[in-house]
């Protein structure tokens, strides 16, 4: 008897040891790249990191954001002078339910994403495509109306769908459909496990994935709704990784979490209703740059993780030698809106849908800084509702806010072309400058680099000088991995953007 | 009392139109609407996308036809689709408000029993030095936020000492009674300390005043044991004014577990307002009002029913 419930004893032990599988847990979705609790990569705008666990794309970037190379493609090429993408698609790829992954699947979500009725954000990207054709079930052809040389890095965030589990789902229903928190099907390392809403995601190993078997057996995305809570938990060990912001990374010490850093490729900047006449006179924006010490606010409140900009774009890829770097000078900005006629007594409403420590603390030294030489500013915390609902009329003056602006630069174009005016999209600052909106085509319509990178520089040197918006840097972002992880690869990308993290190979002690 | 019950029940139907109506109102004058919320700004949607989305969500109608209809919905229990994730109000309601009572019932029991327990001792130790300190720490509670005090909470018990997880609702994977009790533990004693130092201060006056009152001093003289003269004369007599307190603190009650459960990511209705709110949600909004505004109104129902268990004197008529 004793010996039997020994025998049972130990065979209980080695059976709870055998169930012990290799679980990573982050909180995924945490911090501006993430959209917690939503799962629809047609019209999510953010969120990527995570939808990439178990979706892919046909192409994707390096983690360095400097080369496209294939995913769901193997190869591509481009002809008839920009207008023509051959795609090669990957042999043997199979959907999570073990159907086969062809080229009617790729032409299915291109032709979803530009259904209006989908409510997909792609379509402004894909919107000049005209005919997706499918010769063979490894080859997608895609001819456009005129050139687009921004569509690859599009497709980097594009999620290819299935189209045997999607069809039979009007696209309008698809938008707010149960089938992407229920059962969703891609072709990524992991495959969905469930959804218990407010709390976490789980993903388990896909066997069969194209580039092999994830080494983990279980991938959980938790939430939470305070960020604090978030930092607690992964320094308490509950939490393998998470963002961090600047102030959350000094609360760090010991080696239990690695912190990781990277460029946000968001430029934060002083936008200006260019329809405004109060800011009309290009010497008050002059003003309003030198006044400001870039160099020390970057110093003192970012800690040196950010980097002065003086144009929308920063990769220094396409920031030319020469461009006006406008050095804090307060005398100068004085007599430049003394020049300007500006009155004193005037104070403008500076809206910002910031409302994180560091951002408070930027605005209210700027609002000194200018105050110093004789610019009232009051700067005003509202939510992104409230935000979009003002900037999206006519009645503000100034914004502080980011815009995401890599990896490539025609990212920009929605907020600076004319054509993209409220309603008609995100050119909230009303930016109406033709020879502006003339380089941004040009980027789209020339297939050489060489051409395309000049056509960005001048549209640097353009904004530098003619101040649509005042941009003052670009920060960087923070993760922190708990260091029993090992080839964990994260960036800090826009919206979490696709790159190729490598997750089949993630794995923990 | 059983009239008296149906018409406090029928009452309350005017009170949750007033309600509605006001919570409504008051949204229209909120910067924003829901689609403002649903697009991020820097997302570009056509002119035929978004005007797609307004007929989607009903906001290309006017407003009084807007509320009426969400009324005439309401009524037949139908409270219409949260915008986010499409799923029906009253579902996305139902899954939340479990966990939501447990963290609230377990916060309202640990702050009703000690805190009538502490101030009873407070009232009968009156002015020695653990009165003092007592009411010292019940200051402390009362001032103390929520917030805070859930911050703080976590940053020592979790972090620092590791008695209880970070915040949660289980484990991932797991989810056992065990599993959600431990998880538990943490939010809803922070939740009960500002009940048990309200519940403190009056049930230490309130027995202070009956304390002194002939009856108790007859029944002592006539050699009752003290703690039966503290259980039977004077607590059912100090009991009253202590649960019209504990009744109207169910509000309260909600607003703290509303800010606890962001803190410690409990998956309750508190978290689901402040997202709908986050999100200009309009159906997920008015939905949550309406089932809070339903559970106070009972709550207070209960209270006014218990006066008359308490004491017999009190009829309902």
């Amino acid at each position: 008897m004793k010996r039997s419930l020994l025998a049972l004893t130990f065979a209980l032990c080695t059976l709870g040891s055998a169930s012990a599988d290799k679980v990573i847990t982050g909180a995924f979705d945490q911090g501006p790249g993430g959209a917690p609790g939503q799962f629809n990569p047609l019209t999510n705008t953010a969120g990527f990191t995570w939808l990439n666990k178990y979706y892919s794309t046909l192409v994707l970037y390096d983690p360095a954001f400097k080369k496209i190379s294939g995913d769901l493609a193997s190869s591509w090429t481009v002809a008839d002078g920009g207008k023509k993408y051959t795609f090669v698609l990957r042999n043997g790829v199979k959907w999570h339910d073990g159907e086969a992954f062809t080229s009617a699947d790729v032409k299915f979500s291109l032709d979803l994403a530009n259904n209006p009725d989908s409510g997909s954000a792609f379509a402004s990207k894909f919107g000049n495509i005209t005919k997706i054709q499918t010769p063979s079930a490894r080859t997608v052809v895609i001819t456009l109306s005129k050139p687009n040389a921004a569509l690859l890095d599009a497709l980097t965030n594009f999620m290819i769908l299935p189209q045997h589990a999607l069809s039979k789902i009007a696209p309008k229903d698809l938008r707010n459909g149960a089938w992407w928190r229920t059962n969703p099907i891609g072709t990524g390392p992991f495959k969905w496990n469930k959804l218990v809403p407010d709390q976490y995601v789980e993903l388990v190993a896909n066997p069969d994935y194209f580039r092999g078997k994830p080494k983990i057996d279980r991938l959980v995305n938790r939430y939470f709704k305070e960020q604090a809570a978030a930092v607690v938990a992964l320094k308490s060990g509950d939490l393998d990784f998470s963002y961090l912001s600047l102030d959350d990374t000094k609360t760090f010490s010991g080696n239990a979490v690695k912190i990781i850093s990277g460029p946000s490729q968001v430029a934060n900047y002083l936008g200006f209703n260019n329809t405004s006449p109060l800011l009309k006179d290009v010497r008050v924006r002059q003003a309003i740059l030198q006044a400001i010490d870039r160099d020390t606010i970057v110093k003192q409140l970012y800690g040196g993780g950010a980097e002065v900009a003086n144009c929308p774009v920063t990769n220094s890829k396409y920031v030319p030698k020469g461009i006006n770097a406008y050095a804090y000078n307060q005398e100068q900005a004085r007599q430049l809106l003394k020049a300007a006629g500006w009155d004193n007594s005037r104070t403008v409403e500076v809206l910002t849908y910031y409302s994180d420590q560091l951002s408070k603390d930027v605005l209210v030294t700027i609002q000194q800084m200018l105050g110093q030489v004789g610019m009232k500013i009051a700067p005003r915390f509202v939510d992104v509702p409230t935000y979009n609902q003002i900037t999206g009329g006519n009645d503000f003056t100034m914004v502080y806010a980011g815009i995401g602006n890599g990896p490539d630069p025609d990212t920009l174009y929605p907020s600076l072309h004319s054509d993209f005016i409220p309603p008609n999209g995100t050119n909230r600052m009303k930016v109406n400058i033709s020879a502006l909106n003339k380089l941004f085509e040009q980027g789209q319509e020339t297939t050489s680099t060489s051409a395309r990178t000049k056509a960005y520089q001048e549209m640097c040197s353009l904004t530098n000088k003619q101040l649509p918006w005042d941009v003052l840097w670009s920060a960087k972002r923070f993760g922190g991995v708990n260091n029993k992880l090992s080839n964990f690869i994260w960036t800090p990308a826009p919206a979490g953007g696709r790159y190729d993290d490598k997750a089949y190979l993630w794995d923990t002690k | 009392m059983g009239l008296y019950t149906l018409r406090r029940l029928l009452v309350s139907i005017p009170l949750l139109l007033v309600i509605s109506a006001v919570v409504f109102t008051l949204l229209q004058f909120t910067p924003g609407d829901p689609l403002d919320a649903y697009i991020p700004p820097d997302q570009v949607l056509s002119a035929q996308q978004r005007e797609i989305l307004k007929v989607d969500l009903g906001l290309d109608q006017s407003k009084p036809v807007q509320y009426f209809k969400w009324l005439g919905r309401a009524v037949q229990g139908d409270l219409g689709y949260r915008i986010k994730n499409g799923q029906p109000v009253l579902a996305e309601l139902g899954r939340r408000l479990p966990p939501t009572l447990l963290l609230m019932g377990l916060g309202m029991t640990v702050g009703v029993v000690l805190g009538i327990f502490f101030g009873i001792i407070a009232a009968v130790k009156r002015y020695t030095l653990l009165d003092n300190t007592l009411t010292f720490l019940a200051f402390l509670g009362i001032s103390t936020p929520a917030f805070l005090a859930g911050l703080l909470g976590m940053y020592v018990f979790a972090l620092k000492l590791g008695w209880f997880p970070a915040g949660g609702y289980q484990t991932p994977g797991q989810g056992g009674v065990l599993d959600i009790l431990r998880h538990l533990m943490l939010p809803a004693t922070i939740l009960s300390v500002t009940y048990i130092a309200i519940l403190m201060r009056y049930t230490r006056s309130s027995v202070l005043e009956v304390l002194f009152q002939d009856y108790v001093r007859t029944a002592s003289a006539k050699g009752v044991r003290s703690y039966r003269v503290i259980a039977k004369h004077v607590l059912r007599n100090a009991l009253i004014p202590v649960v019209t307190v504990i009744g109207a603190n169910i509000a309260n009650l909600i607003g703290g577990a509303v800010f606890l459960e962001s803190i410690f990511s409990w998956p309750g209705t508190g978290q689901l307002y402040l997202d709908a709110i986050d999100s200009r949600d309009y159906p997920m909004i008015m939905g949550t009002t309406l089932i809070l505004a339903i559970i106070i109104l009972l709550a207070n129902l209960i209270t006014d029913l218990m006066y008359g268990l308490i004491d017999p004197r009190i009829r309902f008529s």
